[in-house]
């Protein structure tokens, strides 16, 4: 499929707000919400000399890198994603075998703390699903500092306060998605308003308290219309499931209606099989989720630490998160190409949260109130 | 005297190996658990502030939960037990046709994995888009003639697939009885039926008690057919409650831990209760008299068998693997076959993973490691139990049976834990797996060899010892000859279980020891069923291929003995 056709086809099955209503909006990149969090902003404290291999300015040293061989990166992305992300970064340091592990954000997290406590540091390079998690470890000094060369081309807003722990790595966004075998255009709804009509009673679906990305989705839409919102929504009987993908799959085969936690990086994945499955932008915006990458306090390999992180700042890693079938997610790079699709992030609006504290005070009523919507307290 | 003094202190120099061996497998990562479980605080281990019982004080708010669980549990075992008794029965003692092709193909729905079971029965049966409900309204039937995500769909799957294990336990014992005995029965009057029920059903007793015991605990266990086909309906079961609470941040791993002490007491007691029916009475069927298996020929009724046979073969193997592979060549999986729609693109992306190709290869090698290890550790244990006066056996047999009472996603926290600690490098490593398999296989091992060690007359072995052969000649010419089925059985199980584990390996796989099961588990999570599909397939024939040639090499050495 041409380029071309690719980019009519998605934009075919998506209604996004157009350009220049979201620039209108007052919405863009630049715009993307500020984090007040607890610690001040620091500049940029690069340190060191650099050097330019495979197209990709590293403050690490290569040779030592090599040296060392190997690295290990721990992520929550899945097992097909992460031995992707080795691969690629392998071919271009084939001397540096990357290896991966792969586990839910709350089991990595529970691995990485288990570890650290018996005084085992296996991990190099770890990424979460969500800030909070990487908030947490930073405060609990699981992060090891490094100001990589990369960090200019991104906002010191999507940096770690203070930089140089962790880095936003990718957007996660989410929206609403439905059956267009089952439902018209017309019912569609296009705000996150209209999914409390009772017709969509025992037909929606959402995700499970494990996921960082609907817990963003309640905690905006939430600050947005308030407590009473998902009270209403709870009237719905939502069904959770574990991943974006079942929540697709279901959708495609129609055994679900509409779904409000519909990702945008799983809708690819649903488009590009030709599921009957439409992607609503709500007017009132999209939750978005930074996911959050940074290497290890005392990392068994910290120069192939450093060059990996290096390698997933540039343009070069920033184009694989966004086009990997595995992985389809947005690049906050200031100079990030369009997405699959001709898509940029800010073309959407989206909904980041802002005040960190309040966001990671707010997770424990969040999963005592997902759990019990779902039924299982 | 000499030699009784010398057979003694051997059996306890043995027994008290076994006994720390399995202490530091079992124990060692039970005390985690406990420790885990009467934490306080906040709901996460980090956040405690102390040690009470506030975890299981809040239980009782997840009744439900606990209904439902033991709902589907008795259900499904119910259906695997009788099933495979009757199949066992079939297959092992009547002349039903084509008994040696069938024995083998019954082996499939084990190693198929349960993931596999509930993927392809829930494309099958699902409320809406179920293949057999669109096949249903398209022959001008109205709604749903099958709802696989109701709680009795769940326990269908479950017996399908986790309860298969039950026909293997039960025809290793089958296959040591006399058939004179039933001969006998039907020589003085008594209907086929009525052997079976009173003469085949008692002797095999201990075999189907354990076999209850253990597809009851599984099912307390079970986990992946609640997860795909519970979800949707929101119905859950301890086991996934447990991997939500776990997966979820922070994890409240101390009530997942609460939770997997309540299963363990349950269990507990079973095993207790397993105990007390079989204590004091003799299954001794293989003794000095010399008998032949002979199948009994049951006349035109064996084509009814034959047919029920087939019936479960059809449901369990043929119907999910036909289901899957139309499924994964498909772009998208649905009822309705189009040209267009047709594509090879899953196997591609299934085999282009390396960690796929690597998964392979760990987990094969841990299923023969697992298997061969395992066959001769609960083979010790099991003759420990049965054939010693070890003193504290009854305390040995409650602890090979703990890790089934322990769900496997809590009880891998448990090892993780335990073997964190320990400054041996095994953490991280394949070996930290293999201590993982070895530990939680060691009740199928030690059923499955008791299973068939009760039938065995001890007079046998006395009599060697009476004609001059020491401990070691009486174990390979007379014992393991003897218990050889028993020990087949238990191979293929152990190395079957290991190659679809899951539960334990999910948080245990390092970056250098990644194993296929949760690869599988990860694609249908992230990929998409289509090249989950895709994989469990590629996984079926890799495991389907080392049977084949085990269940040749087998047969060949049989040929050969």
């Amino acid at each position: 499929m041409s380029k071309a056709s690719k980019t009519l086809g998605t934009t075919g099955n998506l209604i996004v707000p157009s350009r220049r209503n979201v620039l209108r909006a007052g919405m863009s990149l630049a715009a993307l919400p500020v984090l007040n969090v607890i610690a001040p902003r620091s500049a940029y404290a690069q340190s060191g000399k650099t050097t330019t291999v495979q197209g990709i300015e590293t403050g690490a040293d290569v040779e030592q890198a090599e040296k060392e061989g190997s690295l290990v990166f721990y992520t929550h992305d899945s097992g097909a994603a992460a031995a992707a992300i080795c691969e690629a970064f392998s071919k271009d340091f084939p001397k540096i075998k990357a290896r991966y592990v792969s586990l839910q954000t709350g089991s990595l997290f529970s691995k990485i703390l288990a570890e650290r406590g018996a005084g085992r540091y296996e991990a190099d390079v770890i990424q979460f699903s969500d800030l909070g998690t990487a908030i947490d470890l930073q405060n609990k000094g699981g992060y090891a500092e490094y100001h990589s060369p990369q960090q200019k081309y991104y906002s010191a807003d999507h940096l770690s306060h203070p930089a140089g722990l962790f880095f936003w790595i990718a957007m996660g966004f989410a929206g609403i998605a439905y059956c267009t075998d089952q439902v018209q255009e017309a019912d569609a709804p296009t705000s996150w308003k209209d999914l409390l009509d009772p017709k969509w009673t025992g037909k929606i679906s959402v995700k499970q308290a494990n996921s960082g990305m609907q817990f963003t989705v309640w905690y905006e839409l939430r600050k947005l219309y308030g407590d009473e919102f998902w009270k209403e929504f709870a009237k719905l009987k939502p069904k959770g499931f574990n991943s974006r993908v079942q929540v697709y799959d279901r959708l495609a085969r129609g055994d679900d209606y509409i779904s409000s936690m519909a990702e945008w990086a799983g809708y690819q994945l649903a488009h590009q099989k030709n599921a009957p499955v439409k992607f609503v932008a709500p007017k009132d915006g999209l939750p978005s989720s930074p996911m959050a990458n940074g290497i290890a306090d005392k990392a068994p390999h910290p120069q192939a630490a450093r060059l990996f992180t290096d390698w997933l700042m540039s343009e070069k890693g920033q184009a694989f998160y966004q086009d990997n079938e595995f992985l389809y997610y947005g690049s906050i790079r200031k100079d990030a190409p369009a997405m699959p699709g001709g898509l940029r992030l800010n073309d959407f609006k989206l909904l980041v949260p802002m005040d960190m504290e309040d966001f990671l005070a707010s997770r424990k009523q969040f999963n005592a109130e997902w759990n019990q919507m779902l039924g299982i307290l | 005297m000499a030699t009784s003094k010398a057979k003694s202190r051997r059996s306890t120099i043995t027994g008290i190996s076994v006994v720390t061996v399995i202490g530091i497998f079992v124990l060692y990562p039970i005390f985690f658990l406990l420790q885990a479980a009467l934490k306080e605080g906040d709901g996460t281990i980090e956040g405690s502030t102390g040690y009470g019982f506030g975890n299981f004080e809040r239980l009782p708010s997840y009744s439900e939960i606990i209904w439902n669980t033991l709902q589907v549990s008795v259900v499904s075992t119910v259906i695997a037990i009788i099933v495979g008794f009757l199949i066992a029965y079939i297959l092992t003692r009547t002349n039903v046709p084509y008994r040696r092709g069938l024995q083998q193909l019954m082996a499939v729905p084990y190693y198929v994995t349960p993931l596999l079971g509930a993927l392809a029965w829930g494309l099958l049966g699902e409320e809406h888009s179920g293949y057999i409900n669109i096949l249903w309204r398209a022959l001008g039937g109205e709604g749903a003639i099958i709802n696989i995500t109701s709680p009795m769909g769940i326990a269908w799957v479950m017996a399908l697939f986790e309860g298969s294990v039950a026909f293997v336990m039960i025809s290793a014992v089958m296959q040591s009885i006399d058939p004179s005995l039933e001969e006998a029965s039907q020589v003085i009057g008594a209907s086929r039926f009525n052997t079976m029920m009173r003469v085949t059903l008692p002797l095999v007793m201990p075999g189907v008690l354990g076999a209850l015991v253990y597809v009851f605990a599984e099912m307390l266990g079970s986990f992946s057919a609640a997860l795909v086909l519970g979800t949707p309906n929101r119905f859950y079961v301890l086991t996934t409650a447990i991997f939500l609470m776990i997966t979820q941040y922070p994890p409240r791993i101390p009530l997942a831990a609460a939770m997997g002490v309540v299963l363990f007491a349950v269990m507990f007691l079973m095993t207790y209760l397993y105990r007390r029916m079989i204590a004091g009475r003799s299954y001794v069927t293989v003794s000095g008299k010399a008998f032949r298996p002979r199948p009994v020929d049951v006349g035109a009724l064996r084509w009814v068998y034959l047919g029920l046979v087939c019936a479960y073969i059809f449901m369990a193997v043929v119907l999910p693997l036909l289901t899957l592979l139309y499924a994964s060549l498909q772009q998208l999986a649905t009822a309705v076959p189009s040209w267009t729609n047709f594509t090879l693109h899953h196997y591609e992306v299934a085999l282009s993973q390396n960690a796929v190709r690597f998964a392979i290869r760990n987990s094969l090698e841990l299923g023969v490691i697992t298997a061969t290890l395992g066959v001769a550790l609960t083979g010790t244990i099991s003759w420990l139990l049965h054939r010693t006066k070890l003193p504290g056996r009854g305390a040995l047999e409650y602890m090979s049976m703990f890790p089934q009472a322990v769900p496997r996603l809590v009880f891998a926290f448990g090892i993780m834990w335990a073997w964190l600690v320990i400054p041996v490098p095994v953490y991280g490593t394949i070996w930290l797996l293999l201590i993982a398999y070895l530990t939680v296989f060691l009740p199928l091992g030690v059923r499955t060899i008791s299973g068939v060690l009760l039938q065995l007359d001890k007079t046998l072995d006395e009599c060697g010892q009476v004609c001059g052969a020491n401990w070691f000649q009486r174990l390979r010419t007379i014992n393991i000859p003897l218990l050889r089925p028993g020990i087949m059985a238990a191979w293929m199980l152990l190395f079957i279980g290991s190659v679809r584990e899951l539960g334990a390996s999910i948080l245990l796989v390092g970056p250098k020891s990644q194993v296929l099961t949760p690869a599988i588990v990860d694609a249908w999570t992230y990929s998409s069923s289509e090249v989950t599909a895709a994989m469990a397939l590629i996984q079926t024939a890799v495991v389907g291929t080392v049977i084949a040639i085990f269940m040749m090499l087998m047969r060949r050495s049989e040929l050969k003995g």
